[in-house]
């Protein structure tokens, strides 16, 4: 285990996030809000202990599979303390485990809040909050690829890639890494730009469009006003539904669009069967709330707002959906799990997982008419690999396994199913909004310690794809480090003793 | 380090097709030098393992598949390079791409069949370069036999300048010498030797050394020289210089047949051991004045026979890098015959070189050499500026040799008014086919080519050399 290099990738990480609070820090001093200092004392901090973990470059610099899973997980995990820090500190969020829910919750996307009352905010803290989705929505890591040459010869930085991104197989745009970062980031930031100009049209403030594009951008859904998007603009509604479903959208397809062909973006099945799904869905909730809504252009509007904000994992609310009918409610459950399209900033399972899965099981089928008949999957018009298959079934079983144990261990709690189940669900893929008490218009304030803890793990859980995450509660991870702790002291001794 | 450099300098894009032991030391290096690399494999598992590896992008296919090599960026690639096992795939590769874009294309050829025709498939093909590492390699090997005494000889200026690798044994003439009493030992003769030590390796350290340099027994030392110079500073040491008389080779490849070749021409007698018939009866007609003996090269008592203990040089050249090894070793413990071990991998270095085995040829790196020399040279002004390229000691150093074709801040001004880098030195200047070892005075010129040696990799231009 290379242990120097974990440390030294986790000072980076941890420098970077001193880096980004400067950001809220200079939105208090514009707003000149005393909340500036808590900002600055946190920077300081994290600059100071950053530089002191970064301080040595290690010789050896190759890592493995394990080392980026384990650098991305305890990445995540310090990134998640450093930046609850500020709630803290200022006291908005004197709470620490409340504080910690809320900044895993922005980081991973999730969105769901513990505050009832997010307008007594003061900006710079709003502004923080809203930020950790768009830092967390394409990745810190792939950030810090983009940025610090570490070095690049090797390919083993592409460990800390597959690591953080989102989807099956991941795979780089061009041949080399720093360059696929920086454009991932240089869509991101494009796109992140044009919502804002869109939404300024709107004649919403440049603070609030700011907060609303780093909420779609990431797909996370920390709203700005307590009732989420209810009292906005049907103007803004729209632009915020088209966003979010934008950003659903595997990255590569943007990639291919701007650089190589459009017909190849076009032909990818992942980005069509997203589409397919989303106008089935908003089909279907559409004709559900034509019983309810009188006019047709409203009942479009919000079918179409809710089914993009919760496919896209985002989780803003254009309506309280927790009053709806029930077969709105349950389609709107399975796209909880369902997710966005693989490269994207969203969470949940991913569409391009469902697709292989689908894909397995009409095999399957088949096999029962010819049995020795040999037929492999195939995506994109290429062949999928075994191990990709593989990969997607124990995905799938472990996604499965996490989330009962998860509900199970919330319910101790004792509320009713709905809640805990939809509260788990929202959570592990990344949403924010349940249903019933944890509803679009309820918060997670009310829950205990105990179920707040398991439901942040659900969230890292959910937002690094189980098996980074999971990877450390291996005994053998730490049995590794210590070891090489020991080695290397011991070599240490070796060494004084020959001289 | 990339981002400090100006625009001009960005990598080139580069694909590479096939992912053998060449195509892996090609990328190996070149990925280094900070190229935007895409390999193409029929081999997923390869794929996913070096663009894993190495910071590269990989494609699964055929490469010489019009639309894998779109996939793979050839409308905007500046080089592709078709190092597959297949010659004719190879062909078909470089054609390809040469339909679609303006890139260069270097081919592999390994059939003698085509390589005699390597000139006017070049020319009919449009191919940039065409590389046969086992030709290659038996040049390397002949120039050894050669001037058996030394390790490594690399040509320069076109044969005008060789750089000579010895070990300095125990109790030679070098042995507890500085640099500048050799200096003044080689000055004071009758006729002045005038050579340059351009590198020490010692116990696994490389030094370019300065004048209070002090040579020790088991150095293993390189210095430059015209080849007479070369020659008598070898006789001033102590080492001879007479070339073999006769030579075993064993196994009958494509490089046994090349070096066979070129043996005979210049004299030498040579023995080919070679376990298949039907390949013995091949070389037999291939080359009428060689020995070929139809027996496994491993049997102990089939070397005997044929006069292991008498022969002069002892080549092994079978396609398994253990045996050729294991029979070098074999050779040296009962023989005093000249060795040389051709190998074909390129991992295990350090512990290879740490055995006792004379000279050892990698055609890998022969090959990846001469790629990575026209990559260089490319990506700075696109005119070929690098005369010639190797790397020494395990790639950690280069010897580059460069023509200078205009004026710049390096010509015309004494050497010792440069501000040049560390770890750097001029081995010699080539003024119109005469070597210059250059002392302060000198000056480089307009149409000069300069041989540097240095220890930091990735110098393209003789401008490099300034600090």
């Amino acid at each position: 285990m290379n242990n120097s290099m974990i440390i030294y990738i986790l000072g980076h990480v941890i420098r970077l996030e001193g880096l980004l609070m400067v950001i809220p820090c200079i939105t208090s001093l514009i707003y000149q809000e005393h909340e500036g200092f808590a900002f600055l004392v946190v920077i300081l901090a994290c600059m100071l202990i950053g530089t002191l973990m970064s301080l040595k470059k290690p010789v050896n610099q190759t890592i493995y599979l394990k080392e980026g899973c384990i650098a991305t997980a305890f990445s995540w995990v310090l990134l998640s303390i450093f930046g609850c820090m500020p709630f803290v500190i200022s006291g908005e969020i004197p709470s620490f485990t409340n504080a910690l829910f809320e900044t895993v919750s922005g980081l991973t996307t999730t969105g769901a809040s513990i505050l009832s009352d997010v307008e007594v905010m003061s900006h710079g803290m709003m502004l923080w909050r809203c930020f950790t989705h768009w830092i967390g929505g394409m990745g810190v890591l792939v950030f810090l690829l983009a940025i610090i040459p570490m070095n690049s010869a090797s390919g083993s930085n592409m460990n800390l890639m597959k690591a953080e991104s989102p989807g099956p197989s991941v795979g780089k745009l061009v041949p080399r890494l720093k360059h696929t970062a920086r454009i991932l980031y240089a869509i991101y930031f494009g796109m992140t730009l044009l919502e804002v100009i869109f939404l300024l049209f709107g004649h919403m403030s440049l603070f609030d469009s700011l907060c609303t594009a780093f909420g779609t951008a990431g797909t996370g859904g920390f709203g700005i006003k307590n009732d989420s998007f209810t009292s906005f603009s049907p103007y803004i509604q729209w632009v915020v539904t088209v966003f979010m479903i934008m950003f659903g959208v595997n990255f590569n397809f943007y990639y291919f669009l701007l650089f190589r062909n459009i017909r190849k973006a076009l032909s990818m099945e992942e980005v069509r069967a997203y589409f397919l799904i989303i106008l089935a869905s908003i089909g279907i909730i559409f004709v559900s709330l034509m019983n309810t809504m009188s006019n047709i252009w409203d009942a479009l509007r919000h079918a179409s707002f809710q089914v993009a904000s919760i496919i896209t994992t985002t989780g803003y609310a254009s309506a309280d959906f927790d009053q709806w009918s029930q077969i709105s409610r349950t389609v709107l459950v399975i796209l909880m799990f369902i997710g966005a399209c693989a490269g994207s900033t969203g969470g949940g399972m991913k569409v391009s997982r469902l697709i292989i899965m689908f894909k397995t099981v009409v095999k399957e089928l088949g096999s029962y008419f010819h049995p020795k008949n040999i037929k492999k999957i195939n995506m994109d018009g290429k062949p999928v690999e075994h191990e990709v298959v593989r990969a997607v079934n124990v995905y799938f079983i472990t996604l499965m396994t996490v989330f009962t144990i998860s509900v199970l261990l919330v319910s101790v709690e004792g509320r009713d199913l709905v809640t805990n189940f939809t509260a788990v669900a929202a959570c592990l893929n990344n949403i924010g909004p349940g249903l019933s008490q944890v509803g679009p218009t309820q918060n997670y304030g009310s829950l205990t310690g105990f179920s707040k803890y398991v439901l942040m793990f659900d969230m890292l859980a959910g937002r690094l794809e189980l098996f980074p995450l999971l990877l450390i509660f291996n005994p053998c991870v730490y049995r590794d480090m210590i070891m090489g702790v020991v080695r290397r002291i011991r070599r240490g001794g070796d060494m004084r003793r020959a001289s | 380090m990339f981002g400090s450099k100006s625009g001009k300098k960005v990598g080139l894009k580069i694909i590479i097709v096939g992912c053998g032991k060449v195509g892996v030391a090609i990328l190996k290096q070149l990925a280094n030098e900070g190229h935007d690399i895409t390999i193409i494999d029929k081999d997923p598992q390869k794929v996913a393992t070096y663009s894993n590896q190495y910071d590269v992008m990989g494609i699964v296919g055929n490469g010489a598949n019009h639309s894998v090599q779109l996939d793979a960026g050839i409308q905007n690639a500046d080089l592709i390079a078709a190092v597959t096992s297949s010659d004719e795939l190879n062909i078909l590769c470089c054609t390809i791409a040469k339909q679609v874009g303006d890139c260069a294309t270097i081919a592999r050829l390994r059939d003698p069949d085509y390589s005699k025709e390597a000139s006017y498939l070049r020319e009919k093909l449009g191919l940039t370069m065409i590389i046969n590492p086992e030709l290659e390699t038996a040049i390397e090997v002949s120039r050894v036999l050669y001037l058996p005494t030394a390790l490594e000889i690399n040509s320069f200026a076109h044969g005008q300048a060789e750089m000579t690798r010895i070990k300095i044994p125990e109790k030679n003439v070098l042995d507890n010498k500085s640099i500048a009493d050799l200096g003044k030992d080689l000055a004071s003769r009758q006729k002045p030797i005038n050579i340059l030590i351009a590198a020490v390796e010692r116990n696994g350290e490389f030094y370019i050394p300065s004048g209070d340099f002090v040579l020790k027994a088991g150095d293993i030392m390189s210095c430059v020289g015209t080849r007479p110079m070369s020659r008598k500073f070898m006789e001033h040491i102590g080492f001879k210089t007479a070339r073999v008389k006769d030579t075993m080779i064993i196994g009958g490849g494509n490089v046994a047949y090349y070096l066979a070749g070129q043996l005979i021409n210049m004299g030498i007698s040579v023995k080919i051991i070679e376990e298949n018939k039907k390949r013995c009866e091949e070389l037999s007609v291939l080359l009428p004045k060689a020995i070929i003996i139809n027996g496994d090269g491993t049997d102990q008592e089939i070397l005997n026979e044929e006069g292991l203990a008498e022969t002069e040089s002892f080549v092994s050249l079978t396609g398994i890098d253990e045996e050729n090894i294991l029979l070098t070793l074999h050779a040296r413990k009962h023989s005093n015959a000249k060795t040389i071990t051709k190998i074909n991998r390129s991992n295990f270095r350090e512990v290879i070189n740490s055995l006792d085995l004379g000279s050892v040829v990698y055609p890998c790196s022969i090959t990846a050499e001469s790629i990575v020399a026209y990559v260089r040279a490319k990506k700075n002004s696109n005119s070929n500026n690098i005369e010639t390229l190797y790397h020494m000691f395990d790639s950690r150093a280069e010897a580059i040799e460069f023509r200078v074709d205009e004026k710049s801040d390096v010509t015309d001004i004494p050497l010792k008014d440069l501000n040049l880098k560390k770890n750097m030195l001029i081995a010699f200047i080539n003024r119109n086919g005469s070597i210059l070892l250059p002392t302060g005075q000198d000056t480089i010129q307009v149409g000069d080519t300069a041989m540097i040696v240095t220890t930091e990799t990735g110098f393209t231009d003789i401008r490099d050399i300034l600090a």
